[in-house]
């Protein structure tokens, strides 16, 4: 088995055996900073590339392919081109609310990536309640929308923030319903447990329809959550011009943008997590030639597979719907998910009772 | 890490987006023209103030999130030791569950769900 | 560290609600209230009281918060300024305060505090098998009470907005779609 705990505890005591304590902290925080913040830059910069060549795919384009190799380099150079553009600030906007927004939802998003187990060891901040902490945090980033889109003076920007206001809240519900209904077969909340229980199966495959129900909800209220198509409705081109961020300009906008696709990857590290079995290889019965080949696979590859997988999927929705109406998007949380959801929640709990759970 | 890791990670979010701000400040080129801090609103020039009242809708979205999201973190520690605690969970659950419900069900009928 | 942390939560609560109080701007009001909430949670955290944190965090930073915000545009005149009052109700008020303050922190050395022993660490099966228990020590009756207030609150608060919706239909080319 790879495992990660003893490479980072050497890290560790490395550092606390070279230097005094309160150094070796502050270097300690400094490199989990460093190497947070590396990992949050370049998700945003491969997602933003991989979304437009997937969005070229289904819509028989080619996407960018001049700048780098097959065009790899053209979100890194669009990333410089929003760091030399002029930020702008509207007339009578409210400066202070105005500058904050972008730090809430950068912290809301960064802050959710570091309970991401990606390996066995592997994970910067393991919390007993993970999931509910997830929740918590990420509920934090509606103010940050709210914000931005008041702050802006502008009445699309304030339209949008409310619709997205209004559907985040709104969802939110039911990415909390829905992992709960997990929590009750894997009786934890901490994600490294989680993972741990899936030793002997993933709960998508031991959780019988129960648990394929709430995946599918899970998936659907948190790409509501997370204001992607076909629910982004708060940046509806056509309508609102860019929703809550439209006064927002050079690296300020590249902040919301930046955030919104790090969001899709926290998703679907979420999602691959508790339902996919997180880093834990795929294990067919009692084919013991086939998991040995499957172990042989590093745990971290796993992780970022499947996550790659649920993003191609997210992908796969949002150049496949139309756009909904606000009207429809309310009526799909209120009258279809929360009733399932809450369904789905008791009829787990009943094949809990009587012990049919893996 | 231990629970500091919330204000580490609370210091990588304030230095990635001060430090943006700052070295974009530094590096972008500025010009000032009145016309350019306008509001964006496609060309026309902005009617009446932006700050309008909204309608109660969103309120009543609000309080409904709110009073369902308590409803959730009540249920998490019954989620958490449902396993080992049998009956008297499940059925108690299932009438706080059935209680909400029925508040759903009232909402609905009331045509509070319905976005106008 | 710990008490460094604690120092500056507090100080951040104090200074922000002071904020709060004193902006004359509703939403930025509302903005310190977030913050305060927000260093609540620190505490909660600080102490190991995960639970109880991501609960403050959820339920009022991400949701009070939020309705507070939507009810503030629910108001006719938003971008009102409150009037700067002037000096006599000020010193009055400032008057009034520091009374307060003074009565409170006599109180205060007054009451004999019993030193409690740092708390065990909160764990979420002690919570759900304290909340669930039916017999003595449990909180299963209160659980299910829980249920019923939330339901009346819901009530109440449908009827009160479909209430006013029919008063606001009289002018509805005021209001954003």
């Amino acid at each position: 088995m790879y495992d990660f705990t003893t490479l980072v505890q050497s890290i560790g005591n490395f550092l606390h055996g070279q230097f005094s304590p309160g150094v070796a902290t502050a270097l300690e925080w400094t490199l989990v900073i460093l190497v947070y913040l590396a990992l949050y830059a370049i998700l945003g910069l491969v997602l933003v590339y991989v979304e437009r060549r997937v969005c070229a795919f289904f819509q028989l384009r080619l996407g960018p392919n001049r700048v780098g190799w097959a065009g790899t380099a053209q979100t890194v150079a669009d990333a410089l081109k929003l760091l030399l553009k002029e930020p702008v600030t509207v007339n009578k906007a409210d400066k202070l609310l105005y500058n904050l927004a972008p730090f809430i939802i950068t912290l809301a998003a960064l802050t959710v990536i570091s309970l991401v187990p990606f390996a066995k060891g592997l994970q910067a901040f393991d919390i007993n309640i993970g999931l509910l902490f997830i929740v918590a945090v990420s509920s934090l980033g509606v103010v940050g929308i709210l914000l931005a889109g008041w702050s802006s003076n502008n009445k699309y920007a304030l339209i949008g923030a409310m619709r997205s206001g209004a559907q985040i809240v709104s969802y939110e519900l039911s990415v909390g319903l829905s992992l709960l209904t997990m929590v009750l077969l894997t009786g934890t909340l901490q994600l490294s447990t989680i993972i741990e229980t899936q030793a002997n199966g993933w709960w998508i495959f031991k959780g019988h329809v129960p648990a394929i129900i709430a995946f599918f909800l899970y998936l659907t209220a948190s790409i509501a959550e997370i204001n992607r198509g076909p629910f982004d409705l708060p940046e509806a081109e056509s309508e609102l011009t860019a929703g809550f961020h439209t006064e927002y300009s050079g690296l300020k906008f590249a902040f919301f943008f930046l955030a919104e696709f790090v969001n899709m990857f926290t998703v679907a590290a979420i999602a691959t997590t508790v339902f996919l079995g997180g880093w834990m290889p795929f294990h067919l019965g009692d084919w013991a030639g086939f998991n040995a080949v499957m172990d042989f696979v590093p745990p971290i590859l796993w992780f970022f597979l499947k996550v790659s997988a649920v993003i191609f999927l997210m992908m796969w929705f949002k150049w496949t719907f139309p756009r909904l109406r606000i009207d429809q998007l309310l009526k799909l949380e209120w009258k279809y998910l929360m009733p399932l959801n809450l369904m789905n929640l008791v009829f787990t709990a009943i094949l809990v009772y009587l012990g049919w759970h893996g | 890490m231990g629970t500091e890791a919330i204000i580490v990670f609370f210091i990588a979010a304030v230095v990635l987006v001060g430090g943006g701000m700052i070295a974009s400040k530094l590096l972008a080129p500025t010009s000032t023209n009145p016309q350019k801090l306008e509001p964006y609103e496609c060309g026309i020039p902005t009617q009446g103030p932006t700050h309008v009242q909204f309608k109660v809708g969103y309120y009543l979205f609000a309080i409904l999130f709110l009073l369902f999201d308590v409803e959730m973190i009540f249920l998490v520690p019954w989620a958490v030791v449902m396993k080992n605690i049998g009956l008297t969970g499940l059925i108690s659950a299932i009438i706080f569950i059935l209680i909400l419900g029925l508040g759903l069900l009232y909402a609905w009928k009331k045509k509070a769900l319905i976005w106008e | 560290m710990e008490k460094i942390i604690f120092y500056i939560l507090s100080a951040v609560i104090l200074s922000l609600s002071l904020m709060s109080v004193l902006s004359r701007k509703l939403l930025r009001s509302a903005v310190y209230l977030f913050g305060v909430l927000t260093a609540i949670a620190g505490f909660y955290f600080l102490i190991g009281y995960h639970f109880l944190g991501a609960v403050q965090l959820t339920v009022y930073a991400g949701g009070i918060v939020v309705l507070i915000i939507f009810s503030i545009l629910l108001t006719h005149d938003i971008d009102h300024q409150m009037p700067t009052p002037d000096w006599s109700r000020v010193a009055v008020a400032g008057a009034l305060c520091v009374a307060g303050a003074v009565m409170f922190v006599q109180l205060l050395q007054g009451s004999l505090f019993s030193r409690v022993e740092a708390p065990e660490q909160s764990d979420l099966n002690t919570v759900g098998n304290t909340l669930l228990n039916p017999g003595g020590g449990g909180y299963l009756l209160p659980f299910e009470v829980v249920s019923i207030l939330l339901l009346a609150v819901m009530i109440g608060a449908i009827v009160i907005a479909k209430q006013r919706h029919s008063v606001d239909d009289s002018s509805p080319e005021k209001q954003a779609p």
